[in-house]
């Protein structure tokens, strides 16, 4: 089995091997799994939050109804929003990694897209075309990588006999930016408004850990 | 405290991004600029002719462009980044059920319907090596269907 270069995700742990795709646990990458892990046991296991609006200058206060049954498809589509971003922390593979990332951008579509509230569904609608443009930046990414290099294995890229130009991880932090909307703040804070807190939070976790990652792998490469 | 809209620079540029209809435009632009920097850079690329994945195009062959050569039951030779992970490698890359034998000597398009048909074209490199992208694609297919269903079925909001 190959070695791990030593490099910023410390030494290698262990490598699960679904032939070419080598997924692998370092340090750094362990730590990213274990945090989606649970989130994604808190997303199967707890209950909506019910929200309260306080009537501001007054005592008063009324709590909004939210039925666990009618949040079904949110915890459906948090989890599989966990599960993809499982597989995108740890992935070895660039085309691997894009698509899970891709993944991670449509569930979190399909968090937001579930509510009924007006506010969220026109940012849920903007981030949506966002995640849409961004597939061209992603795959492009990966795919400049691949013309240039001739591999996709993360544990070639990240030697020191490849060099990846630098377009290339351009186009890739391009992508993951548009897909798990880290620096978009804007429409985020309009997407929390919606009921079912641990759903909803679950596309906050996703891109944090999308975006860390992706950082190690455009360092490393 | 200026009124609105008239602030320092960053503050307007600030303001500007905090509305969230703009998001796609800002976005776009990113992509634009980043783009118009790749295009300018592109001949500085070379193209790496020791491609693991590589393609050889012969548009003869009814399986174009799926065809890897090689006969049924006999070792093919299929470039993989890790071979012994994938010790069976190219003994079924050449098979083709009866069914699409037939369609292969009767058409030239049997290559465009890689799965279908019962059978297809087992290639290795999209079933085997890189098996799980395969499988990662069909979840992106079968959340985005998950949601079109949903989103039909509740109807208008």
């Amino acid at each position: 089995m190959n070695s791990l270069p030593a490099d910023i995700g410390g030494p290698g742990l262990y490598a699960v091997e679904f032939g070419d795709i080598v997924n692998y646990f370092t340090p750094y990458t362990a730590v990213l799994f274990v945090f989606a892990l649970v989130f994604t046991a808190l997303a199967i296991a707890s209950r909506p939050e019910r929200q309260v609006d306080i009537i501001f200058g007054g005592d008063g206060y009324y709590t909004k109804d939210i039925e666990p049954a009618k949040l079904g498809f949110q915890r459906f589509m948090a989890i599989a929003c966990g599960l993809a971003t499982l597989g995108a922390v740890v992935s070895g593979d660039v085309f691997n990694f894009t698509l899970f990332t891709s993944m991670v951008g449509i569930t979190n579509i399909g968090i937001v897209a579930a509510y009924t509230n007006r506010h969220v569904l026109n940012a849920a609608f903007q981030y949506g075309i966002v995640a849409m443009i961004a597939t061209v930046p992603l795959f492009g990414g990966a795919a400049i990588i691949l013309a240039t290099t001739g591999t996709l294995s993360m544990w070639e890229l990240f030697g020191p006999a490849i060099a990846v130009p630098l377009i290339a991880k351009a186009f890739l932090i391009l992508g993951v930016m548009g897909e798990g909307m880290a620096p978009f703040y804007v429409a985020k804070a309009e997407i929390t408004r919606a009921p079912g807190a641990p759903y909803v939070l679950m596309i906050h976790v996703s891109s944090l850990l999308l975006f860390l990652r992706v950082t190690e792998i455009v360092l490393s490469m | 405290m200026k009124p609105e809209g008239q602030g320092s620079l960053i503050s307007r540029i600030s303001r500007e991004l905090s509305n969230y209809d703009y998001l796609a435009a800002v976005y776009a632009l990113l992509v634009i600029v980043v783009t118009i920097v790749g295009v300018l850079t592109l001949p500085f690329l070379s193209y790496e002719d020791g491609q693991i994945y590589g393609k050889h195009i012969d548009r003869q062959s009814p399986l174009d462009p799926y065809d890897r050569g090689g006969t049924p039951f006999n070792a093919t030779i299929v470039h993989a980044q890790y071979p012994e992970n994938s010790p069976t490698l190219g003994y079924v890359t050449a098979y083709l059920t009866p069914l699409s034998q037939f369609f292969a000597d009767t058409t030239q398009h049997l290559g465009t319907t890689i799965v279908a048909h019962p059978g297809g074209i087992i290639d290795e490199i999209l079933y085997n090596t890189r098996g799980l992208d395969t499988v990662v694609e069909s979840s992106i297919l079968f959340v985005a269907f998950a949601i079109a269903a949903y989103l039909f079925r509740r109807g208008a909001v």
